[in-house]
């Protein structure tokens, strides 16, 4: 059976009448029991979604994020001094007293406090290009930096879990575009094999209004040369163009922005539109927005106030449009399945340059964002003593962070991580995992139970601290409250074993009994 | 019969429309029908023509800007800023005017592509004095030596400034200017190393721009300082044969080092090949073969280096068989100045005059700058260093496209055939059937008319399928020759006349909303 009937199907059979009847509804009501949450969860287990924004040009990852524990060489004339953030003014973050934000960053730094903000430090990949364009290039397409791919990591994904794009698309069950970039020029990083995944809108007001009622094509062969191709490029941009203007419009004129907004500010303008569409009900997975003017080779701070300047205003401009879009996902209710990521093609140089300026560099920190995220800082304060050409050396691999973002947020299965990632294997990095250690044995972990590969096909492992404890059961239920025997096989301390070889493809409860509160969490099984 | 041969025949009408719609973004159907029968060695000759000067920007009331203090004769530096960007923007409007009424010529195409190589952007240098003298610079040699182009570029004012070789001084050099100067504007990426980089940027200290910004000073230019330069030696790595430059003091030391640098450079056949891909890709196609590279990129690069003569370069790419390969026709997707000026130009569009119709000047080449910045086509404004991505990024020109850009192109071509008092835009559809072989035959003149406006010809079905439905709306096709008959007897009756402006504007709309009309 393939992906889109199966969507098709379980949305016909009872998906839709049992849960999305009052879903709207309840949509921006607070779940209350664990059995209501896990319905939720259930109606939005698919509807996870990212938001990339990319800050092009190269950001100076060190004067973002500061490590704190040495500020003296930092802050050195033959170090940074000529750029370097008085120490008073860098912003302190709850319980890591050893890193600081960029005094414009007081937006983040109340989003780190509430732990809705994840630090990724020193991100890059190894033999780093200084070209932006091929770094941007290596980023887009997550390639080792010796190697090419003409299809974008994104792209690759929306491939993978849409099968028959683009020739199938849109279709009743998935009507919206995959992916929508706010911008007019669409990025190498939804390239697929055959054409680009994402839709590129500018304003969605007019999107509608510009594309017009129908496209005019004259069907006809064509003949079989590079212009023969680009025509069949464009027809197929008319069609999906035309398909698609009418969801927008409508997703745009129900949708409605909840928070204020920082003007001038062209950040906060792009998540402002994906806010409203997102509230408007559309089903897109992916959205990317750009900020650029991080390529700052000089003055990149004002000539009296090294907090102030060009790559202040930037760090102002992530930051308001960052937490206003937080805030209006609160407000609309839907801050639970929106995770975003920033990443810029390189770090810049850790020393700077005689001009006020910083030249391009290697590895830098990257945040991830939403209320999913569970690791606050991924890596540690960069080693200021032991760079490479002084360039910051690498710490996590930037493919690390996409997997995490494909596994444990988007709910890709592990062969479909590897087979994005062109068959590599890359750790998730523990950014939607929670790994505190523990003070000691009386205190009660944080219970959390993880399903892969989910969906199933033949078996899938169920994962809990739960499991430690004796008597703990594990019961798979469909959505009447049938239940199923799985077979339950214990693997480890924490993991267990479930066949799901007999059951028919839909959706299904798994619940592990803890003695208290029950876990639940949603399992598809496909064949 | 190598790729890079002369194609000596006399081209037919689609082969001129297609020479000039690549070398100058297209032209009159009469033209055309001028130049058809005439051999493309006749047809370059006229592209490479010398050109006169063009007459200096100017502001509504017909006062030249370039020549004054920054921001002047205004008080204080907001206002001064604000002038300044208005300036910068009437820069644009002028050029943009250039295009659009230039004679056929290659030099308007060539500049932009100069424009797009040795990008500095209005935005960053933000001094409107050193973007029109550099303007001026890149119409000098944009059929010049490449060589001495290099080493002026280099000190051009507006790119000291644009990629901070103005701050770029001995101790702490700044590496922006070293770095792009290999990647993006000779030799291209992986024919050198960081050290070189870094060695480069250390030859380039001392320079400066002169008046930047200044509101004292209206004369504006460059400076070597003796003393803000590194008179070490700068050794270079393998990719360039393990070369030293001599450290240099004095004040032709900046001079000295500089010729030095841009000759290693040019000395390897990379940097040839890297320029010529350039040129093909902004005048022939995108796609690159192994073929296309051993029989065509590489014959073409040893004419160029020979002695980096670009006027000789274009001219024998020009010329070749390669470029009239009829597989080769369509093989660019338009770029929107390809767009909307090129579709000026095929309908006679006759700019108002900027001295005796200033109002209507100024509202054209808004409208039309508004349109190409829509498209992401703002010229001297390029979203980065590498200018516009159609031009080196993956998929090239199908970025171009999307579903917003799509929609715009559409809306541009929909407002030249309806038309506006206000721009001057009038495509004369009434006049347009008299152009072709017989205007009374419908199928006879949507041909031929398809054939002048698009790099392919459409099937005989899709030409039944234009007359019969955009033209005729389903009423029999025989019923054209009545109408234009009708009309042509009693131009001055509403009826008639309206029958068949109605019918042809139809036709015409359909015809520049086609997927085939967005190919160049």
């Amino acid at each position: 059976m393939k992906r889109r009937d199966f969507i098709q199907y379980t949305s016909a059979s009872f998906f839709l009448p049992l849960i999305l009847d009052g879903f709207e509804a309840k949509a921006h009501t607070q779940a209350t029991t664990p059995f209501m949450r896990a319905m939720l969860d259930v109606a939005d287990a698919n509807d996870n979604i990212l938001v990339v924004i990319q800050l092009a040009g190269g950001n100076d990852g060190l004067n973002m994020v500061l490590p704190l524990d040495q500020y003296s060489l930092y802050s050195s004339a033959s170090f940074r001094g000529n750029i370097a953030i008085p120490e008073n003014k860098i912003l302190k973050l709850t319980d890591t007293p050893q890193t600081g934000l960029h005094p414009s960053m007081t937006g983040l730094q109340r989003l780190y406090g509430e732990g809705k903000l994840s630090i990724v430090h020193s991100a890059g990949y190894p033999n780093p290009s200084f070209s932006h364009f091929r770094a941007s290039d290596i980023w887009f397409t997550a390639v080792d930096s010796d190697k090419l791919s003409t299809s974008g990591w994104l792209g690759r994904y929306i491939t993978d879990r849409y099968p028959g794009f683009p020739d199938s698309y849109p279709s009743t069950a998935n009507p919206d575009p995959l992916a929508i970039q706010i911008s007019s020029i669409s990025a190498t990083v939804f390239n697929t094999p055959s054409i680009t995944s994402a839709v590129a809108i500018q304003d969605p007001d007019t999107f509608a209004k510009i594309v017009g009622d129908k496209p005019n094509i004259s069907p006809s062969p064509l003949p079989n040369t590079v212009g023969g191709k680009y025509t069949t490029f464009i027809r197929q941009q008319q069609t999906s163009s035309f398909a698609y203007a009418g969801q927008l419009k409508t997703a745009a004129g129900k949708g409605k922005n909840f928070a204020t907004y920082p003007a001038n500010n062209a950040l906060a303008d792009q998540l402002k539109i994906v806010s409203r569409l997102i509230h408007g009900g559309l089903q897109t997975k992916i959205y990317y927005v750009t900020l650029g003017g991080f390529d700052t080779h000089s003055d990149q701070v004002s000539a009296t106030d090294n907090s102030t300047g060009n790559h202040a205003t930037l760090m102002q401009k992530l930051s308001e449009g960052v937490t206003a879009f937080m805030d209006d996902l609160k407000a609309q209710g839907t801050q639970d399945k929106v995770v975003g990521m920033t990443f810029s093609e390189f770090g810049r140089r850790a020393v700077s340059n005689g001009s006020k300026g910083t030249d391009h560099g290697w590895a830098s920190p990257l945040f991830v964002f939403g209320n999913a995220v569970k690791t606050q800082i991924i890596g540690k304060n960069p080693d200021l003593k032991t760079l490479k050409d002084n360039n910051i050396t690498l710490q996590t691999d930037f493919r690390q962070v996409y997997a995490a973002i494909l596994k444990d947020w988007m709910g890709a299965s592990e062969q479909s991580v590897k087979s994005i990632l062109l068959d590599q294997t890359f750790t998730p990095a523990p950014i939607f995992k929670n790994t505190k250690v523990l003070a000691n044995e009386n205190e009660t972990p944080l219970t959390d139970l993880n399903i892969y590969p989910n969906p199933a096909q033949v078996e899938t492992i169920i994962e809990s601290d739960a499991f430690a404890k004796n008597n703990t059961e594990v019961m798979v239920t469909d959505a009447y409250g049938r239940s199923f025997n799985t077979n339950p096989t214990r693997l480890s301390r924490t993991q267990v074993r479930l066949n799901v070889s007999n059951m028919p493809t839909g959706k299904y409860f798994v619940k592990v009994d803890t003695g208290s509160e029950p876990l639940v969490k949603a399992l598809m099984v496909l064949r | 019969m190598a790729l890079i041969d002369a194609y000596t025949q006399n081209l037919t009408a689609r082969q001129v429309s297609h020479l000039l719609r690549r070398a100058a973004f297209g032209a009159t159907l009469a033209q055309v029908k001028e130049l058809t029968g005439k051999t493309p060695a006749f047809i370059i000759q006229k592209l490479l023509a010398t050109q006169p000067t063009p007459t200096n920007p100017t502001d509504e009331n017909q006062q030249t800007f370039h020549d004054l203090v920054w921001g002047g004769p205004n008080t204080t530096d907001a206002t001064r800023n604000n002038f300044d960007g208005v300036r910068r923007g009437r820069l644009k409007l002028w050029w943009i005017g250039l295009m659009v009424t230039q004679p056929v010529s290659l030099l308007e195409k060539t500049t932009l592509f100069w424009q797009n190589h040795f990008v500095s952007t209005s935005t960053d240098v933000s001094d409107v004095r050193f973007l029109y003298r550099q303007n001026q610079l890149l119409r000098k040699y944009a059929l010049g030596n490449f060589r001495d182009f290099v080493i002026e570029i280099t000190k051009d004012p507006a790119m000291l400034q644009y990629l901070n070789g103005a701050s770029n001084v001995v101790g702490k050099p700044n590496e922006n200017y070293g770095r792009e100067l290999m990647e993006l504007f000779t030799i291209g990426r992986g024919n050198y190393t960081e050290d070189d980089v870094k060695a480069a940027a250390r030859v380039l200290t001392g320079w400066r721009s002169l008046n930047f910004r200044s509101t004292t000073a209206a004369t504006i230019g460059f400076e070597f300082r003796t003393a803000q330069h590194d008179t070490t030696d700068k050794v270079f790595s393998d990719s360039y044969q393990k070369r030293t430059i001599k450290g240099r003091t004095g004040t032709t030391a900046g001079d000295d080092e500089l010729k030095d640098l841009i000759d290693m450079i040019l000395a390897q056949p990379e940097t040839a090949r890297f320029i010529v891909r350039k040129f093909y890709r902004w005048f022939v196609q995108a796609d690159i073969s192994a073929q296309i590279e051993k029989d065509f990129i590489e014959p073409l690069a040893a004419i160029f280096r020979k002695n980096y003569d670009i006027k000789i370069t274009l001219e024998t790419l020009f010329k070749s068989q390669h470029f009239y390969d009829e597989t080769l026709y369509g093989s660019q997707i338009k770029s929107p100045m390809d767009l909307v000026v090129g579709t000026l130009r095929s309908f006679n569009y006759q700019l108002p005059d900027p001295v005796k119709d200033r109002t209507k000047y100024d509202a054209a080449t808004n409208y039309f700058f508004g349109r190409l910045k829509e498209q992401q086509m703002d010229i001297i404004d390029q979203p980065s260093v590498f200018g516009w991505r159609p031009y080196y990024d993956t998929d090239f020109y199908e970025i171009w496209i999307n579903s917003t850009t799509l929609a715009l192109r559409g809306a541009w071509t929909d407002y030249v055939v309806k038309g506006a008092t206000g721009t001057a835009v009038d495509i004369n559809s009434l006049g347009i059937p008299l152009i072709t072989s017989t205007p009374t035959d419908p199928y006879k003149m949507v041909r031929e008319l398809t054939d002048s406006l698009l790099e392919f010809p459409l099937t005989d079905d899709q030409i039944i399928y234009l007359v019969e439905q955009p033209l005729m709306a389903g009423s029999p096709y025989y019923e054209w020759t009545t109408i234009w008959t009708d009309y042509t007897k009693s131009p001055n009756d509403t009826m008639k006349k309206s029958a068949a402006k109605t019918r042809l504007d139809r036709l015409i709309t359909f015809i520049l909303r086609l997927a085939e009309y967005q190919m160049g």
